[in-house]
């Protein structure tokens, strides 16, 4: 509930073109506006995510993160394996972002509040601490994420977004493809979980603690 | 030629659905009228400025808008689009696809005929109320021709991949079906149970609906058209297809039914002049300054006194303060748009799935489709692309706008690039019309799965083919308003989802519960 148009937004939307709506003479509506900030209608209002669509939250989310995770869907190192629906779903979506929109888009999503998301699972939070220690060592003892390691935050995401990515990365779906060079540490450490029963406790755990 | 089918076979296929005795039930029936052929009679008590919110500009709230207007409420409507009417949308020269990740420009002649209802496309005779706001509305209806025993049957594994005329199809299938309940009837347990004038009546029907011979046996018949002469010359019968070629292909499931009224289809149905949204643009033209445009709705707040509901625009958050709020925005959508709904409302928002429909469309260089006789119709096939419908309208005139698919479970359309989708159509169109890739320009597709603001067709409730019960409790929980100030309408709103029909009584059924809290409250 807050901010002003700012003038970097206006010069970058500027750059994107309009279209006059058509249909006949004199009907209503407005020129349509053929610019990239579509992410919300997926991923909800002020990017805090929407469970129907599995559009994780934007909200809080890293610039660098968001930048290099839209450069890797739009190059096709995310969301190609067959079985990765969520990420195929996204792929078109990014695959004709330039670099002008991928900046415009983590500007604007560097707008949004961060509200954490609701918890929707409940594991076994203990056993999910433990579980945790080998994720702490990149993506920080809180969940913080670590720029310089190429961790994301965790903290605040929505649950069953992680989950999904880390059943993803345990069956090679996500993190296999051979320019993916984070996905693929990812990929390894997601087998320390050894079943979907400890993918559920960890993220649980990771639902306790604030960004 | 005929291969003969026995009575035991015909009877196991009987039985199979549902055996006799749903016939023999049917006279309960006669003289009922269903409900749904009567238009509703709105009257709500004058209003003087009650504010009402209204999310979405989609038929279901602009209905609400309108008939609120005419009673004095004070309505401002918020659509997140450019333009008004969700899923009735029409394409033509120069409109804007907004598939996300997919833009399209369509670059047709500018011609009035030439357009493309890329979601709702047709008005059944039954549908009182779409009809009676076209007649309130002066929208211009023509008819919309649904079926058409000239257009094509085409299945890979029928016919060695070669067309079929509908007709063809049709008239041999409904004379082996008629010839095998002749046959039965002449033995079985049927005759049994009715009088001799009864079965004489019933058998004189099979025969004329199939064309039978003296000896009750299907030869052929000239409704298929003539295999020579007709006109100057005595005409001549086709060959038969025998059935078992006929049962090569799962078509006849489409092909025989597409005349149901009752279903929304029907041999005669209706269409605007000019694009369905015309429809729309009727509502939305005499409603102006009350829409919204590019004013995505990023909180619903319910409160004691009224709704709260905040949007931006122009990059601004704005806030809109009613008495009441009426929402269509997709169920998918809204569970993504901050709100205090109650557990069990945003539970049952969560849990319609969103229809994955998917059409394609081209400009024809020439109305191809006239030089083979078909002046409007389906053409069905067994493939992805499921239907190839033929404009109606504008008869001989230069060019015409073809449905080149239309996919209910969107296949793996969503998926593909245009030019894998642009190039899917073609291939399969070409093996009916073998001018086909020549003829089309200008290629367009909608996947509705990915349209901004949409990303998806008609609302998903059932799971498992019946509606179960807690499916039916979540409806009814949606159905009634959140602390008797917010209302979901819309096609999701409904049972009988993806009509125009169900939408505009989703909004009849919201107002009729307005009108009456505003009508109990102390004066």
């Amino acid at each position: 509930m807050k901010k002003f148009i700012t003038a970097t937004t206006l010069i970058a939307l500027s750059a994107f073109f309009s279209i006059a709506s058509q249909a006949a003479e004199g009907d209503v509506g407005v020129a349509a506006t053929m610019d990239d900030r579509y992410c919300t209608t997926c991923h909800g209002a002020e990017g805090r995510g929407n469970i129907a669509i599995d559009a994780p939250r934007l909200a809080g989310m890293e610039a660098w993160y968001l930048k290099r995770q839209l450069e890797n869907f739009r190059a096709g190192i995310r969301g190609t394996h067959g079985e990765d629906t969520q990420g195929i779903a996204m792929q078109p979506m990014a695959a004709k972002l330039t670099d002008e929109s991928i900046a415009d888009i983590v500007d604007w999503v560097g707008d949004w509040e961060y509200v954490p998301a609701e918890a929707t699972v409940d594991g076994n939070v203990n056993q999910g601490r433990n579980a945790f220690q080998s994720c702490a060592a990149c993506h920080g003892a809180n969940a913080e994420g670590n720029e310089a390691l190429g961790a994301p935050a965790l903290a605040g995401q929505n649950d069953w977004y992680m989950i999904t990515q880390l059943r993803n990365f345990r069956a090679g779906y996500r993190g296999s493809h051979r320019e993916d060079t984070y996905g693929s540490q990812m990929l390894t450490m997601s087998k320390t979980l050894r079943d979907d029963q400890a993918i559920i406790n960890v993220v649980s755990y990771i639902n306790t603690l604030q960004k | 030629m005929t291969i003969p089918v026995s009575r035991r076979e015909f009877l196991n296929l009987l039985g199979a659905y549902g055996g006799t005795s749903a016939v023999l039930q049917a006279g309960a029936a006669l003289g009922f009228m269903p409900a749904s052929s009567q238009a509703a009679e709105i009257s709500l008590q004058a209003n003087s400025g009650k504010k009402v919110a209204i999310l979405g500009t989609g038929i279901s709230a602009l209905t609400t808008a309108w008939e609120l207007t005419k009673a004095g409420y004070d309505c401002t409507l918020l659509e997140a689009s450019h333009r008004p009417g969700g899923r009735m949308f029409t394409v033509r020269a120069g409109t804007v696809i907004d598939e996300i990740g997919n833009y399209q420009r369509c670059e047709w002649d500018d011609d009035p005929h030439l357009y493309f209802n890329a979601g709702a496309a047709r008005i059944p005779s039954i549908h009182s109320n779409v009809l009676k706001y076209c007649k309130e509305l002066e929208v211009e209806l023509q008819v919309f021709v649904n079926e058409s025993r000239t257009a094509w049957v085409q299945d890979d594994a029928f016919n060695g991949g070669k067309p079929v005329r509908n007709a063809d199809y049709s008239s041999s299938m409904q004379g082996f079906v008629s010839e095998m309940l002749a046959k039965s009837l002449g033995e079985s347990q049927l005759d049994s149970s009715l009088t001799e004038s009864e079965s004489e009546t019933l058998l004189g029907m099979v025969r004329s609906f199939g064309d039978l011979n003296e000896d009750m046996l299907y030869k052929g018949t000239v409704r298929a058209g003539y295999g020579s002469g007709g006109f100057l010359d005595h005409g001549t019968t086709k060959d038969v297809i025998a059935l078992r070629d006929l049962l090569k292909t799962r078509l006849a499931r489409n092909v025989m039914v597409t005349n149901q009224e009752g279903t929304g289809s029907g041999p005669l149905l209706m269409q605007p002049v000019g694009g369905m949204d015309r429809i729309i643009y009727a509502f939305a033209n005499r409603l102006k300054d009350r829409i919204k445009f590019l004013a995505p709705v990023t909180e619903v707040m319910v409160k004691d006194d009224g709704v709260e509901v905040a949007y931006e625009q122009n990059g601004v958050t704005e806030m809109l303060k009613a008495d009441y709020c009426f929402n269509c925005i997709p169920s998918h959508l809204m569970t993504g748009i901050p709100n205090n709904f109650p557990d069990d409302y945003t539970e049952a928002l969560g849990y319609i799935r969103r229809g994955n429909a998917y059409k394609a469309a081209f400009q024809a260089k020439e109305r191809f489709w006239e030089k083979e006789n078909i002046y409007g119709g389906i053409t069905w096939v067994n493939a992805p692309t499921q239907q190839i419908w033929y404009p109606p309208h504008n008869i001989h005139g230069k060019k015409g706008v073809v449905l080149a698919a239309y996919n209910f479970g969107g296949a793996n359309y969503t998926e593909m690039s245009q030019e894998d989708r642009i190039e899917d159509f073609l291939k399969h169109g070409e093996k009916v019309h073998p001018n086909y890739r020549e003829m089309a320009e200008k290629p367009i597709t909608i996947a509705w799965h990915r349209m901004n603001n949409m990303l998806g067709c008609a609302a998903r409730w059932a799971r498992d083919g019946a509606w179960s019960e807690k499916e039916e409790q979540m409806y009814e929980t949606l159905r009634q308003p959140v602390n008797g100030r917010h209302y979901l309408i819309g096609d999701q709103s409904t049972q009988h989802s993806a009509w125009m029909e169900s939408a505009i009584q989703s909004a009849h059924y919201a107002m009729a519960d307005l009108d009456q809290r505003v009508r109990s409250e102390p004066a």
